[in-house]
């Protein structure tokens, strides 16, 4: 009988979610380099969103362990508020509203660069907490959490996937395809020692001309990424770059902009809530090993060595020469 | 309006329109050019100005429109005016098409045709006299104004990104140029992506937009007795101005040759543009057609209209002819450096014709 099986179906789903609970839950996720384009778009019936498309770091990541116990939520350490939080909502939302445990976030993200070290807390912390108790949190659902635990969220939570996400609501606006195309990131930050509070800042007020002009960026991304283009992956990012120029400018931005040319990178690539750069450049072509050493040279003589070098496809940290 | 309540206001109950029939084909006409051919460009600005002013109040549910147009755009204001329920009240003068008039008046348009032009400021003047008066007799009517209203050329990011998703990268728009809005909007968004983007801006002798004297034009659909706010002339790398003979030859060249069956305006087009695409193997083109060929039926889809126009050869010529002033413009295809720069600035100077062109470009 249908019913029936309807509810033997929520049962056994009710049952991997609460019940097989752990002696601890484990949770990972790596963190980004800022974003390839972020702006305003709309969604199919027309209405406008605010979304982002991630740039992949996968050579830093946030870690989380769960330790289930009755009671009280601790975390360690105790200022990663969020990440308790997230905790807290996963629970919740487990039907756990009594249980608590034992948190500890750690993490290789650099916080206050705009690389993702909040979001990354907080996914790591709900994937923690699902884990424990058996259940199989999917990428929305994460998100969901997410972004109620931190207002607004990176899309790191689903991993590679391309994604156009709504990140104050937690939902993909478009899926573009199963990766970017494949890309080498010489990454500046460009404020060292500014810490920039990437969720206590006000979203960007993006004009009238510049909510238009976001639609022909998403039309170029979606080809780039369809065919697998490097090349207009870079320009993307440029455009987007200079839009969010106009609203968190980036000291020494045209600078960097014209290194990256003489270089022959791709493009540049910002962090939109954060102080990082990227300089990108197309792995498969031979020519980028000598463009990056020079790329890093002249960021040098400008006084702003490239602190990191990876590629997007590869968990690989590359040293700059 | 801020962002927040602009992204948070929900969607218009007079959202009905035509987003099929608002972007146009794309088809390849050689290796490296491709055209862009409109049903009627002009739905799309129209719809996206009628969108904004629905958003911000400026047109009520139900509320008029008055716009002074004899061209396509009013035929797109009486296609969204008649789905969504709005009344439309349109200026024009007695040149406007037979078979438009028809149209129009099926559509449920109130037409007023201005009889008698203006001794100074002949026909332009006396229509926007009976604009404001239609307006002031209509209080909370909304006039789109499409020379100056900055929603139209910012309409055109949607061909920008079709464009953009289609083509990829791509290194020149040729395009004609009345109000400004698609060729200074498209340019402006698709050289966001592309700093190096060359663009042409088509127009016709007689016509004020790129600094011709006015005069009697036999090409309609571009061109202007004014200067619209919305031409913005610092897009413009270079400025042809193609004669209505020649328009319609090319018009009937790319029926003949490539099996589109477009407007007068989408032939002196894809002359400069089939022009600069040789001149230019290994760059990639694009074109944009306006409209479709039927109203051009008894006109220049027809021989002895055709063969009876003043200047009639049947021949198209090869190359434009550079000049060195927007003055030295002949009655036939002329070319020039615009560089761009401000329409002032381009009066004052000029541009050296000892520069060719093509090398230049």
């Amino acid at each position: 009988m249908p019913g029936d099986v309807i509810s033997r179906f929520a049962s056994v789903r009710l049952g991997t979610r609460g019940t097989q609970q752990k002696e601890h839950g484990f949770g990972q996720v790596n963190g980004h380099h800022g974003e390839i384009l972020q702006g305003i778009f709309p969604d199919d019936a027309g209405r406008l969103h605010r979304g982002l498309v991630t740039l992949p770091c996968n050579i830093v990541s946030s870690t989380a362990v769960f330790r289930p116990a009755p009671g009280n939520l601790v975390t360690v350490p105790d200022d990663k508020l969020k990440a308790a939080e997230a905790a807290r909502l996963t629970l919740d939302s487990l039907g756990l509203h009594d249980q608590g445990g034992h948190l500890t976030v750690e993490s290789t993200i650099p916080v206050g660069l705009g690389m993702g070290s909040s979001t990354a807390d907080v996914v790591a912390a709900i994937r923690a907490v699902a884990d424990a108790h058996g259940a199989a949190l999917g990428a929305d659902e994460v998100a969901r959490l997410a972004v109620r635990a931190e207002t607004a969220s990176d899309s790191i939570m689903h991993g590679d996937l391309a994604v156009l996400f709504a990140q104050r609501e937690g939902n993909v606006l478009e899926h573009l395809g199963p990766a970017l195309p494949p890309l080498e990131v010489l990454s500046v930050n460009t404020a060292p020692g500014a810490l920039v509070d990437t969720v206590k800042q006000p979203p960007a007020d993006y004009d009238e001309w510049e909510i238009q002009a976001f639609r022909p960026l998403r039309g170029m991304l979606r080809r780039a990424i369809r065919i697998g283009d490097a090349a207009l992956l870079g320009r993307v990012a440029t455009a987007s770059a200079r839009i969010s120029q106009r609203h968190l400018p980036k000291p020494a931005f045209e600078e960097i902009n014209a290194i990256a040319t003489s270089a022959g990178a791709l493009g540049i690539q910002v962090a939109h809530s954060g102080t990082v750069v990227g300089l990108l450049f197309d792995p498969r072509n031979p020519a980028t090993v000598r463009r990056v050493a020079e790329a890093a040279a002249k960021l040098d003589d400008i006084g702003l060595p490239p602190a990191l070098h990876f590629r997007t496809d590869a968990a690989e940290v590359r040293h700059v020469a | 309006m801020s962002l927040e309540m602009t992204m948070s206001q929900p969607l218009s109950r007079e959202s009905r329109g035509f987003p099929d029939y608002e972007l146009p084909r794309l088809v390849r006409l050689t290796d490296n050019l491709h055209g862009a051919a409109f049903f009627l460009m002009k739905l799309l600005p129209a719809r996206h100005m009628l969108d904004r002013a629905a958003a911000d109040g400026r047109l009520k549910p139900g509320g008029t429109i008055c716009e002074t147009t004899s061209g396509t755009f009013g035929l797109a204001l009486a296609m969204l005016a008649a789905v969504r329920g709005y009344r439309l009240i349109l200026v024009s003068d007695p040149a406007i098409d037979e078979h438009l008039h028809k149209r129009l008046l099926e559509l449920g348009v109130t037409l007023e045709i201005v009889e008698t032009p203006y001794e100074i400021g002949g026909f332009q003047t006396a229509r926007l006299d009976r604009l404001r008066a239609a307006l002031e007799a209509n209080p909370g009517s909304f006039c789109p104004s499409q020379y100056g209203n900055a929603d139209n050329p910012r309409a055109y990011a949607e061909v920008a990104e079709q464009i953009a998703e289609r083509l990829g990268h791509v290194d020149c728009l040729v395009g004609t140029v009345g109000s400004g809005g698609s060729m200074s909007g498209i340019a402006r968004f698709l050289r966001h992506l592309n700093p190096d983007l060359h663009v042409i801006g088509v127009d016709t002798p007689n016509s004020v937009v790129f600094g011709q004297p006015d005069g009697k034009r036999l090409l309609r659909g571009l061109g202007n007795s004014l200067v619209p706010p919305n031409v913005d002339h610092r897009q413009f790398d270079e400025v042809h101005w193609v004669g209505a003979a020649e328009a319609f030859l090319a018009t009937r060249r790319l029926h003949q040759h490539h099996a589109l069956y477009q407007g007068g305006t989408s032939g002196a087009a894809y002359l400069v543009a089939d022009w600069w695409a040789r001149t230019h193997p290994d760059r990639k083109v694009v074109t944009l057609f306006p409209d479709e060929g039927h109203r051009y039926v008894a006109t220049i889809y027809n021989d002895d209209w055709l063969a009876a126009l003043p200047g009639w050869t049947g021949v198209l010529p090869e190359a434009p002819q550079p000049v060195a002033h927007p003055s030295d413009v002949r009655p036939s295809w002329s070319s020039f450096r615009w560089d761009r720069r401000m329409l002032d600035e381009v009066l004052a100077a000029g541009t050296p014709v000892a520069h060719d062109l093509a090398e230049a470009a």
